[in-house]
């Protein structure tokens, strides 16, 4: 069964003589197997505002002084957060992973008289880069270095 | 021929309408006997000759090249030529394209997407014609590779029923149609590109893609016209930067 698109789709801008019936969507468009991960693409937008949310908290405490801001890295440690952390974690590798994959095909053949490498050699340095940033990341605010 | 043991009885669920009855589609179930080797046209040609000579649907070539027999096949654009019956169960739902206006049963009406197909300006654009003297333009076979990929649709439009983005706005030029307007910013011979990136920048901006990937994924031919749309994006920005340092000429 179907129901209806937008009333303009794919309508020619003078309306010919022919009648139609408006377009149609299957009903399950947004929800066939295929669409999934898009779907879910589009869903992290929502943790991302989330996180942003957070961030500007952290600012807020941040003003607040110490005791503000010990408050909130004990809240921190609640379950709630670890929860909604470990989300933004998994939210930020799908991400990553699915621009990864993509990535590649959408680089231009040529862009002047430069090519781009083979997808494989853009697929390491884009995941190289990310472990290396990780890592540096990790290690300032490990406090490891510098 | 076959004995009637190999033949499996399908219900196929058809979406039917007729401007002079219907206000909108209804749908209308067919028991098809359906050999094993059929593909989905073969029913709807079954359909017609030997059911109900009232059914409506577009075909031609039979071999995945005309790109006429489009349509969404539970739910998934599918050229019904090349989709084998023995991926579905014994219901089949067949309708029209997603996304467009519905003529009569299964034919959709294809003059929007003409209009988009002309806004990319689809041929070879040269400031200046070579005379036949200084003889023909030449190619080698790595500049044909930069584009050849995009120069195989068919223009079956089942970009256009898959795309998310169509679905919502009706300016955006769509897959195909920027797949082929890529596919002449590609060519050696061509000096339109700047033209073409003015126009993936305006109205129906290639930036509208949101790069679902499901054009590619329901394209027949492989052209992968998400890659065509997002390499544009990248190039139509190049353009537009470059526009600031190179003056042109109109």
């Amino acid at each position: 069964m179907a129901r209806p698109s937008d009333p303009q789709a794919m309508t020619p801008r003078k309306p010919g003589s022919t009648r139609t019936a408006p377009p149609q969507v299957p009903d399950d468009f947004w929800t066939q197997p295929r669409m999934r991960t898009y779907l879910l693409f589009d869903a992290t937008g929502i943790v991302y505002l989330l996180v942003g949310l957070v961030a500007l908290r952290v600012a807020w405490a941040l003003a607040g002084g110490a005791p503000v801001w010990d408050a909130l890295l004990r809240s921190f440690a609640s379950p709630g957060y670890v929860i909604f952390h470990v989300l933004a974690l998994i939210s930020a590798i799908f991400v990553g992973v699915r621009f990864f994959r993509l990535f590649p095909k959408a680089q231009p053949a040529q862009i002047g008289p430069v090519k781009p490498p083979p997808p494989a050699v853009l697929h390491a340095v884009l995941y190289a880069a990310w472990g290396g940033i990780t890592l540096v990341l990790l290690a300032v605010f490990g406090g490891i270095w510098p | 021929m076959a004995d009637s043991g190999e033949l499996r009885k399908r219900t196929f669920v058809v979406t039917r309408f007729d401007p002079d009855k219907d206000q909108v589609p209804k749908t209308q179930s067919y028991e098809v006997p359906c050999r094993p080797e059929w593909k989905v046209l073969d029913a709807l040609n079954y359909i017609k000759d030997e059911i109900d000579p009232t059914l409506s649907h577009r075909w031609s070539c039979r071999m995945a090249v005309c790109g006429s027999c489009g349509m969404n096949v539970n739910g998934t654009p599918k050229l019904t030529c090349k989709t084998s019956l023995a991926e579905y169960g014994d219901t089949v739902e067949v309708a029209p394209l997603a996304n467009f206006p519905i003529i009569r049963d299964l034919v959709i009406e294809m003059d929007g997407f003409m209009e988009k197909f002309k806004a990319v300006k689809p041929w070879v654009i040269v400031a200046k014609e070579k005379a036949a003297e200084e003889g023909t333009y030449r190619q080698s076979p790595e500049q044909l590779a930069a584009f050849k990929q995009f120069s195989m649709c068919i223009n079956c439009m089942l970009c256009y029923a898959a795309c998310p983005v169509v679905a919502q706005e009706p300016d955006f030029l769509g897959p195909a149609a920027i797949a082929l307007g890529h596919r002449y910013n590609m060519d050696s011979r061509d000096e339109g590109a700047s033209e073409r990136n003015e126009i993936f920048r305006g109205e129906g901006t290639v930036f509208s893609c949101s790069y679902a990937n499901e054009c590619s994924e329901v394209c027949p031919k492989h052209v992968d016209p998400a890659a065509a749309i997002n390499q544009s994006k990248l190039l139509a920005v190049i353009d537009w930067a470059t526009s600031f340092v190179v003056k042109r000429e109109k």
